[in-house]
């Protein structure tokens, strides 16, 4: 029976059994964390979030170091990220783990609930927290830490330059696009009227009225609303590159304008209203198409706040790491980054290199051995005395590599932009000739005949259709886990024929699992040594450790651990051991030859008790167990699947066999990562990766995706997120962008036989400019229910 | 039908305070979350806390 967690909607590991009341009634969860996390909801009273949740499911906090917050004690640092006003102290928290408005709900309240805490404020969009709070009864430490206890954890977030200008943009775009729609609505009653009058007939002087009445609301919108077409129309001019702007541009000018003369000299049409209507609907396919198009991932990652501990003058301190010198002694505890290039001043610790080489198996290092920067301490606390800092680290090299991969990366927009300067140029021959051609047989109506050619012509429904499109697919697989960070991932991923995956971290869990557990006594049953282990491994940072994290450890005391080789403690009285074959041999106990001999390609490790050889546990990663699945069905689709790992060539095929990849390629270095993506003679390739060694190919593929669980690198460079860590999110996602395509296609076929039909007849005089507009209306529309049936399944 | 000319205006005015409320709460970061704002009221308490 696999069930899952309450709290993250994990699957249980069998045989674990970890429990809580929630609301009268027993919940499983899938580790002590979700539990504590869970009956921390519970006892706040706000366990109302489940329910509110419904089907989206919570992710466990990746990183629980608030550390960053210690450092905030510090006066200059908290003056730099909180406001203060008197005793109400503001502070920006950047959080990760917020999926839907249930999360922000439950932050709120909870935060809300402290003592001293004015108002807590959530935006789901950006995933930050604004706390107000009465000091000295919070601190930012505090909140951070009651943060960390319902799930989520937090950083302290600074607006960049960069982020600031983005807000301020879209404030403006917001105004506008408000002003036009207003503007618009106001201006059509009075056309109403005017058009009834028509009919019915009207007193000169009402109509007169009422073409003022559209004037004085047609004006803001002309002249404040569509300022961003005429900016953009004088920078085609600038350019000598020609954009849709400048059609748009002169169609307003010149019905404004003239409408403006006819208005005061009381003779011919007024087409406010087809101006108004033509800026809204304009700005609101720009305005779509910015909101699904921009960065969805707003941290600021340059200027984190990371504490660390160094030692100056044989005193211990924390310090920021931008304040890190050369020549510094930094101590790094197990489970920490190491923040800079250095050589080790302890006597030894096991480095986890699998950021940068995606080798998950620890490296050892002994007194004076270099280590580099973002790679983890696992095993003891080391002293690490700094020879590199920030751009001549190796982890800063790599992201060198990166920035040359996306200078080189292949435009796919350039073809449209193209096509678009021809058509416009097209556009303004066809109108001035229009024109020209019935000046000459002296018809009055000429100049109109323009305008509508300019406005028929006018792709508004062709501006909207993919936009529209676009935003509902993207929303859709935000809501799927799948988030997309750059713009062209939608169209791109609809193209892939090709996709490369890392092997470590995504097609594997990364992590260590047992595999196989062989018995060497009756003494114990399995689940037993298993639970042995587990207390021996309960203190652990080491990568092994996780293997037994879930399940339930038997107490030990005077647990010891030996650098890469193995744990001794003491239970019951007696000693047990518990490490590898020569760890074993060390304390003078004989493995039998059999076992040795059955050992294969993962970790092979013994437990014994005094001089008694208990068990042999084989450990392994594990691949996904969606993994298959996922790879038979993008085969299926006609999309080849390779495989680009740091791995042996033995251990990548011990659990990924050759046969299901087209290409199959072990040993690579990030560099060679990206080389051999380059080159593909295939454009239309999505790499899917996780570590910091997946970089460079992650940033030079054309659409690159990282997992869940990424380096904060990784999914820097990559034009998308898969929150949800499931890989079954890259065959959705490929599906969605197929079926966007699709209905984009749809779109533009019906909005250029809109256009094409409609363009001789105005040629031919035979379409007003009200027509004109009411017709870009109605296409437009179609346009956007055809697209809303994308967020349907 | 002279009203018009008194009711068009007012009407007018009308308008431009509604638009001069919009900036302002656009300026008050009141749609800086376009992805919340509308499940908000689904997340309201049925039961009153304060």
């Amino acid at each position: 029976m696999t069930s899952s967690c309450f709290h993250c909607g994990d699957a249980i590991p069998s045989g674990l059994s970890i429990t809580a009341d929630i609301k009268h009634q027993s919940q499983s969860f899938c580790c002590y964390g979700c539990q504590a996390i869970a009956t921390c909801i519970h006892d706040a009273d706000l366990e109302k979030y489940y329910e509110k949740r419904q089907n989206q499911r919570a992710t466990r906090p990746s990183d629980d170091n608030i550390g960053a917050f210690e450092l905030l004690s510090d006066p200059s640092n908290y003056a730099r990220y909180v406001h203060s006003e008197n005793d109400a102290h503001t502070m920006q928290f950047a959080i990760t783990g917020i999926t839907c408005s249930a999360c922000a709900w439950l932050i709120e309240k909870r935060l809300s609930s402290l003592e001293g805490v004015n108002s807590a404020f959530v935006n789901v969009s950006s995933q930050i927290a604004t706390v107000t709070w009465k000091s000295p009864l919070q601190s930012p430490l505090s909140i951070a830490q009651t943060l960390l206890a319902i799930g989520y954890s937090a950083q302290p977030y600074l607006p960049g330059e960069q982020d600031l200008h983005q807000r301020k943009e879209k404030q403006k775009a917001i105004i506008r696009l408000g002003v036009a729609g207003v503007g618009m609505m106001q201006v059509m009653m009075s056309s109403i009227a005017m058009y009834a009058g028509d009919m019915d007939g009207m007193d000169d002087i009402y109509r007169q009225l009422l073409r003022w009445v559209s004037f004085i609301f047609a004006t803001p919108v002309a002249l404040y609303a569509g300022l961003p077409f005429y900016r953009g129309a004088l920078r085609d001019l600038k350019n000598r590159h020609f954009t849709m702007d400048l059609p748009v541009s002169i169609g307003i000018g010149l019905a404004y304008v003239s409408s403006t003369a006819a208005l005061i000299t009381q003779t011919g049409h007024v087409y406010f209203d087809s101006v108004t209507m033509f800026i809204f609907f304009l700005l609101l396919g720009r305005f779509l198409e910015t909101v699904a198009r921009s960065n969805q991932s707003l941290i600021n990652t340059d200027d984190a706040l990371t504490a660390i501990t160094v030692i100056r003058n044989s005193e211990s301190m924390q310090i920021a790491q931008r304040d890190l010198a050369l020549g510094d002694t930094v101590k790094v505890d197990p489970g920490q980054i190491f923040p800079a290039d250095g050589t080790l001043k302890s006597t030894l610790t096991a480095v986890d290199e699998s950021s940068l080489t995606g080798e998950y198996n620890p490296v050892i290092k002994y007194l004076g051995d270099n280590i580099s920067a973002s790679t983890t301490n696992i095993d003891q606390t080391a002293l690490l005395e700094v020879t590199q800092l920030g751009q001549n680290t190796k982890a800063a090299a790599i992201s060198r590599i990166t920035d040359r991969a996306l200078t080189e990366k292949p435009a796919i927009a350039l073809l449209a932009d193209k096509v678009a300067h021809y058509f416009v140029i097209a556009v303004l021959v066809i109108a001035a000739a229009t024109y020209f051609f019935w000046a000459m047989q002296g018809e009055p109506e000429a100049y109109w005949i323009m305008v509508s050619v300019l406005v028929v012509t006018c792709p508004c429904a062709l501006s909207l259709a993919t936009p529209t499109a676009l935003t509902t697919v993207t929303n859709r697989l935000k809501n799927d886990g799948f988030l997309i960070t750059r713009g062209h991932v939608i169209e791109a991923l609809a193209k892939v024929d090709h996709v490369v995956f890392d092997k470590t971290g995504t097609l594997t869990l990364g992590e260590f699992t047992v595999r196989n557990t062989t018995l060497m006594t009756d003494e114990y049953s399995k689940s037993d040594i298993l639970r042995l282990i587990a207390g021996l491994e309960q203190c652990s940072n080491h990568p092994i450790a996780k293997a037994f994290g879930n399940i339930s450890p038997f107490e030990f005391s005077d647990i010891k651990n030996v650098t890469s080789q193995g744990v001794y403690g003491v239970h019951k009285g007696a000693t047990y051991c518990f490490g590898n074959a020569d760890f074993i041999k060390s304390q003078d106990i004989k493995i039998p030859a059999a076992l040795v001999e059955a050992t294969n390609t993962g970790l092979t490790l013994y437990l014994c008790r005094a001089s008694t050889l208990l068990a042999k546990v084989d450990l392994h990663d594990q691949i996904r167990p969606e993994t298959k699945e996922v790879l038979e069905r993008l085969t299926g689709m006609g999309i080849a699947v390779s495989l680009l790992t740091g791995d042996t060539p033995m251990s990548a095929q011990s659990i990924l066999p050759t046969k299901w990849f087209s290409h199959y390629q072990t040993s690579c270095t990030p560099e060679e990562k990206w080389r051999w993506l380059m080159n593909q003679p295939s454009q239309n390739m999505l790499m899917v990766g996780d570590g910091l060694n997946d970089v460079p190919a992650l940033a030079g593929a054309t659409t690159s995706l990282a997992m869940g669980g990424s380096s904060d690198l990784a999914k820097l460079h990559s034009d998308a997120v898969l929150l949800s860590n499931h890989l079954s999110g890259v065959a959705n996602a490929i599906m969605a962008a197929k079926r966007c395509k699709r209905i984009i296609k749809q779109n533009l076929a019906w909005a250029v036989c809109y256009n094409t039909t409609l363009l001789p007849l105005a040629v031919m005089g035979w379409v007003p400019p009200w027509v004109a507009a009411i017709g870009m209306a109605l296409s437009s529309l179609i346009v956007v229910i055809n697209a809303t049936r994308l967020s349907r399944n | 039908m002279e009203s018009l000319f008194i009711l068009i205006p007012i009407a007018a005015i009308f308008v431009a305070i509604a638009g001069a409320i919009f900036v302002w709460a656009v300026k008050g970061d009141q749609f800086e979350d376009l992805d919340r704002e509308g499940e908000r009221i689904l997340f309201e308490d049925d039961e009153h806390s304060k």
